[in-house]
């Protein structure tokens, strides 16, 4: 373990400035949605307050994913066509895109990779979510897709001078690359996102999709079928080669993931054979 | 300058000398099929090794390989002097055994040489398996192909 660069990583989490940032609104309507008292009105005015930012909501609300067919061209309609679930998943696709949407070099993922991983995997948690019964939950799978490798727009530039250690303590001792980050460099790239989530105030579920999208059987019970969710999309997705970077697939396909939502090695790998239809939806959010 | 064509999943390119054909692997296998005399040459990238008939060709090693063939015989090429360079096919670092999803990139493989062995075009350079995603850039100038794989570059010449 190289204790300056833990001591180097550990300054830039206590210091927050020093953590990607992004449009107060998007913590603000992730609270907003999960209160039974705020009024759509309210979640509409917040939103518009924000003109930058309204007008990337719109045009995603008119994209091919999320669209009903009819022109919306306000919030209000927005969230009347689309559902307030729907329009909160889209105020966190506008408001994290400048974070995600950048060359992560340690990575070895070029301009725009990491931003497309982002968006395949919560097209496919969604999917998930909808086939195993979890509807319910399908919206949070979502968001919790998109950002679930937030953390390494930090850790990058880290991993860019420890890469060979860390594929080495990959290969000796058998761990995957998540596993191996933390031994060499003190954290790894899930506690980052799971700090730049704090500083966002996202919510508890978030947090833990982020934390631990590597190791679902380390989530709390109560998260446990939506952290497997996100895990099973971001397996697929990595395996069909979106996103996947320096670390390749040196990651665990998890049996507890697997086992919570129930998945049939036929409803895997159709779900694998699915990604080119994935893809395409995605594309209609990038 | 080389044109430079992105293959996306489940898609085929094939072009001529010196565009340059690329795309990125997981588990999907990329095949890359080139005419050593005429300079033509075409890129697969399948995503599972057989098709089931759901009309998607190019995603399957066992339907898209013949419609590659096809094609650049198509545009040119011709058939003897046709050679194969394969790529990709990596599997999940850890998995239970009972999971038939970690075999796909090995299934992957093993029918995309099956076929173009059935097709009686020699597989000259093969990068595949592991844990490793990879980038591969075929060059149809000489057909060459070049890996990027864990920060580390490789490149196959033969054709
Ligand atoms: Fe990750
Ligand atoms: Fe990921």
């Amino acid at each position: 373990m190289h204790a300056h660069i833990q001591q180097r990583i550990q300054e830039i989490i206590n210091n927050l400035d020093r953590l990607p940032s992004i449009p107060d609104v998007a913590s603000k309507v992730l609270t907003m949605v999960n209160d039974p008292d705020v009024a759509f009105k309210a979640i509409a005015d917040e939103i518009s307050k924000d003109q930058a930012i309204t007008t990337n909501i719109l045009k995603l609300c008119n994209s091919a994913y999320f669209s009903k067919g009819k022109e919306i061209s306000s919030i209000d309609r927005a969230i009347v066509t689309l559902g307030i679930k729907e329009v909160k998943d889209i105020v966190v696709v506008a408001a994290t895109r400048e974070v995600l949407n950048k060359i992560i070099v340690g990575y070895d993922l070029a301009r725009g990779e990491l931003w497309k991983h982002g968006i395949a995997v919560a097209v496919l948690s969604k999917r998930i979510a909808v086939l195993k019964n979890k509807k319910s939950i399908a919206d949070i799978a979502f968001t919790g897709g998109i950002i679930h490798d937030v953390g390494k727009t930090v850790l990058a530039l880290f991993v860019q001078n420890t890469f060979k250690e860390i594929l080495e303590l990959v290969q000796t001792r058998q761990i995957q690359f998540a596993a191996a980050e933390k031994e060499i460099m003190g954290f790894d790239h899930q506690e980052i996102g799971e700090n730049i989530l704090n500083k966002w105030k996202f919510p508890e579920v978030l947090r833990s999709i982020v934390r631990h999208h590597h190791q679902p059987d380390k989530a709390p019970a109560e998260f446990l079928p939506i952290v497997s969710i996100v895990h099973i999309a971001n397996t697929l997705c990595l395996m069909a080669g979106v996103g996947i970077g320096a670390d390749g697939l040196y990651h665990e396909l998890s049996d507890t993931a697997i086992k919570t939502l129930g998945l049939t090695n036929r409803e895997l790998e159709q779900l694998y054979g699915d990604m080119p239809q994935v893809l395409n939806q995605a594309s209609g959010i990038l | 300058m080389n044109t430079l064509i992105n293959v996306g999943v489940s898609q085929m390119g094939a072009s001529s000398s010196p565009t340059v054909l690329r795309t990125i692997l997981g588990s999907c296998v990329g095949i890359c099929i080139y005419d050593r005399m005429k300079k033509v040459g075409g890129m697969a990238h399948i995503l599972l090794p057989n098709n089931p008939g759901d009309g998607n060709p190019e995603k399957y090693a066992d339907s898209a390989i013949p419609l590659l063939i096809a094609r650049l015989v198509r545009d040119g090429a011709n058939k003897e002097f046709l050679s194969a360079k394969l790529a990709g096919g990596a599997s999940m670092f850890k998995f239970n055994a009972s999971v038939t999803l970690g075999q796909i990139g090995e299934r992957n493989v093993e029918e995309s040489k099956k076929i173009l062995e059935k097709s009686n075009i020699p597989v000259l350079e093969h990068d595949t398996g592991g844990n490793t995603g990879r980038v591969i850039d075929f060059f149809l100038e000489d057909g060459r192909m070049k890996v990027k794989a864990g920060g580390q570059e490789k490149l196959y010449y033969k054709v």
